[in-house]
């Protein structure tokens, strides 16, 4: 079963902590970098020397450059257009989800109710990617 | 018998003849050879028959012999004839011629050809015939002599027709029968023939009266006639029969009285007539009110006088007449000057007017004041300006408020949105201490776990609710047309644990098949107002009925339960949004199923409310529009 190398943004801490957590717990994907808003992970990305991630999975509302803008600055550049990025947010509202579809998210996935289920969310967020992949 | 003065006779130049006492001619001079064209054998001893055509009639002859014999002279005037057979008109005049011893010895003749003045008397004759004639035969014209008393002398067929006298009837009466008795208190036809007799003549028009009493109007003429001396011998009197042409006058007089009238007492316009240079020849009660002057002070004076110092300078009267004489008509709109020297703004017609000759005898004018109206046109304005200037502080002010509006719900997004990540970080950091209590730990901690989590779980709900809320002003509506029975099938399938937990009846009536509307705000609020109806129970199991009916233009829901009902002065209340009636303890909900309700109706362009007693159960009724108006709210 390949691994998918994965970068994480989130700009809690505690909730980053559980979400990595789960994420090796599941164990489905290789986490390449953290970073705590869209200015962290620009900069890792065009830091020399980086591997590009096969996916990255970003909160919405960020201090910073929030998901949006990550959305914007990936798909303009064409190094990083292809890389998908899947949104997560707490929020379930149909407008957000739709915002970000159109602004080229691959996926939009509302956060667990709590951070201790971050594993079976690693687990869909898993079979999600797979299923994209096969259409 | 002793003639012996031959020489003198022979000198004179009229036909002097001698005849014996049987008539027989024994003498004639040479001026009778020459009138009848005989010789003196011819005639002597010829019976003087021999001059008259009728030769044969000597017993006239002799009669008149012994008439002059009588009386001593006898003049015959009659026919004569000439030895060549022409006739000549001969004065004849015989004398008788006694001797000495006064015995006749014959007769002297004298013979005068008067032809001449017999061809004259019989054309003047004849004349005279032909004038009576005419006269007699004038049908259309009373004409008749009158002598110098005014007695009537002669009279023909027109007097006949028009007065109904007979010749014989009238001839010999005064004139003054033809009067009516008002004018023979004036002494009107006396007066009418001295009136004559020291002009000449008498012409005027009158009532005048008919054989059988009726009136008729009449033209008359008097002429005095005098004789060749100058002495008045009478009055000639021609009368015409005016009556018709007195009425057609009359009724044209009416009809241009009544023009007159109507012109004059116009009084939104001043009408006017100008003559052709522009002089003011009538005025009529609305030139007066509109430009101050009386009719007595302004007709006589040019047009002019109501046009401004400037335009009299430019020449524009002048101009306006000659425009309005080559082109029928001059029309404008412009400063006029009143009597007070005030302007007014006029508008203005000049129409050239023609007489039937097509000669052009004047203008007419129409002026009306059009101050009022523009004072009128510019209060309007202003109004639309007053108007638009509203609108446009109304426009600024909704959207001032709409922007207010769009920055409350951007607000009550964000803050509910931000609200859930800490209620969310709250809620995981119990989990994990609950996670981490052994089995072994207080029993109290564990309720205390348990209803920090329970609340963290309600906080979470709330905002949800009020994130939804808010979310519903703001989405387009997804409209469609649903089967109602699958709305509230799909409701039921959403309540199912609630439902079977309660052990709720549900009935549903429908008489429409399907509504429009968005499917999924329409499950919601038939789901929320289901819910509602579970919930507020005493003990009794829920009976919920559910209607479904169409009225004129819009569909009708109700929902019926057996719960505890609401009070009178609650049922406007329940529709704010986190309005909560009953405490937690005694009956769930966050105050927001209803605002949500409201909403969505609200938004669906119908109408929510409630019918209910407490303890008589509820029932909210809900209407959307019919399909064929909903596509006309704007959302």
């Amino acid at each position: 079963m390949k691994k998918y190398k994965i970068i994480l943004v989130e700009n809690d801490e505690d909730e980053r902590f559980f979400m990595k957590e789960g994420f090796h717990e599941a164990g489905l994907f290789d986490i390449l970098a953290e970073a705590e808003n869209g200015d962290e992970l620009l900069a890792w990305l065009t830091h020399p020397e980086r591997t590009l991630p096969d996916v990255i999975l970003s909160d919405l509302n960020m201090p910073g450059k929030n998901g949006y803008d990550i959305l914007a600055f990936m798909k303009a550049n064409p190094i990083y257009a292809s890389i998908p990025i899947i949104i997560t947010s707490t929020s379930s509202t149909p407008a957000f989800r739709e915002q970000c579809l159109a602004l080229g998210a691959t996926d939009y996935m509302t956060k667990p109710d709590t951070f201790v289920e971050y594993a079976p969310f690693a687990r869909t967020l898993y079979r999600r990617i797979e299923e994209k992949k096969g259409v | 018998m002793d003639i012996d003065h031959p020489l003198l006779l022979q000198s004179i130049r009229e036909a002097i003849l001698l005849l014996d006492a049987d008539g027989y001619i024994s003498y004639a001079n040479q001026a009778t050879m020459t009138l009848t064209g005989f010789t003196a054998p011819e005639l002597l001893n010829q019976h003087f028959s021999l001059l008259y055509p009728d030769r044969q009639d000597v017993l006239k002859r002799e009669y008149e012999l012994s008439q002059a014999q009588k009386k001593g002279t006898f003049i015959d005037q009659s026919w004569k004839i000439k030895k060549d057979g022409t006739l000549f008109w001969g004065e004849l005049s015989l004398w008788p011629v006694y001797d000495a011893r006064q015995l006749l010895a014959g007769f002297s003749i004298l013979l005068r050809d008067n032809s001449e003045k017999k061809k004259r008397e019989l054309e003047a004759q004849e004349r005279e015939m032909r004038y009576r004639l005419l006269v007699e035969g004038m049908k259309d014209y009373a004409i008749f002599l009158l002598d110098p008393q005014g007695r009537i002398m002669t009279w023909n067929e027109g007097g006949q027709r028009l007065k109904g006298y007979s010749a014989p009837e009238i001839i010999g009466k005064n004139f003054s029968v033809f009067y009516q008795s008002s004018e023979l208190e004036k002494r009107q036809p006396e007066r009418e023939l001295k009136h004559a007799q020291e002009t000449g003549k008498y012409e005027g028009e009158g009532w005048r009266v008919k054989k059988n009493g009726s009136v008729f109007w009449a033209h008359q003429l008097i002429t005095a006639l005098y004789n060749e001396q100058n002495q008045l011998i009478g009055f000639s009197k021609v009368t015409r029969d005016l009556t018709e042409y007195k009425e057609r006058e009359e009724i044209l007089r009416q009809s241009e009285e009544r023009y007159r009238l109507l012109v004059e007492q116009v009084t939104d316009y001043a009408i006017f007539m100008l003559d052709e240079k522009g002089k003011i020849i009538s005025w009529n009660e609305g030139a007066r009110r509109i430009k101050g002057y009386s009719a007595e002070e302004i007709i006589g004076k040019y047009f002019s006088i109501f046009y401004p110092e400037e335009d009299i300078q430019a020449g524009k009267p002048p101009t306006e007449l000659r425009i309005a004489s080559t082109e029928g008509k001059y029309e404008e709109e412009g400063w006029r000057i009143r009597r007070d020297g005030s302007r007014f703004w006029a508008t203005v017609v000049i129409t050239a007017v023609y007489n039937t000759q097509q000669v052009l005898i004047g203008f007419s004018k129409v002026t009306r004041d059009l101050t009022e109206r523009k004072a009128g046109e510019k209060a309007l304005r202003d109004s639309h300006d007053r108007y638009r200037r509203l609108t446009r502080e109304l426009e600024g002010i909704t959207t001032e408020l709409s922007f207010k509006n769009q920055e409350l719900e951007q607000f009550t997004s964000i803050v509910s949105h931000d609200l859930q990540e800490p209620v969310r970080t709250i809620k995981s950091f119990l989990t994990l201490i609950e996670r981490k209590l052994d089995a072994t730990a207080d029993e109290a901690l564990w309720g205390y776990i348990q209803k920090a989590l329970l609340t963290a779980n309600r906080m979470r709900e709330l905002i949800q609710y009020l994130l939804h809320y808010t979310q519903l002003g703001k989405e387009e509506l997804a409209i469609q047309t649903v089967s109602f029975q699958e709305l509230v099938q799909q409701a039921m399938q959403n309540l199912k644990t609630a439902l079977e937990s309660s052990g709720a009846e549900i009935s549903v009536e429908t008489e429409v098949d399907v509504l429009t509307g968005d499917p999924v705000q329409l499950v919601q609020l038939i789901q929320n107002l289901l819910s509602n109806a579970l919930k507020f129970m005493d003990t009794q199991p829920p009976r919920i009925h559910i209607g479904c009916t169409q009225t004129e233009g819009q569909i009708q829901v109700a929902i019926k339960d057996n719960g505890i009902g609401i009070a009178q002065e609650n049922l406007t209340k329940i529709f704010e949004i986190f309005r909560r009636l009953h405490t937690k303890q005694k009956y769930e909900g966050t105050g927001i199923g209803l605002a949500i309700c409201k909403k969505i109706v609200d938004r669906h362009g119908g109408r929510i409310w409630p019918e209910s007693e407490p303890g008589q159960g509820t029932t909210f009724y809900f209407t959307l529009p019919a399909r064929s108006t909903l596509n006309q709210v704007t959302l």
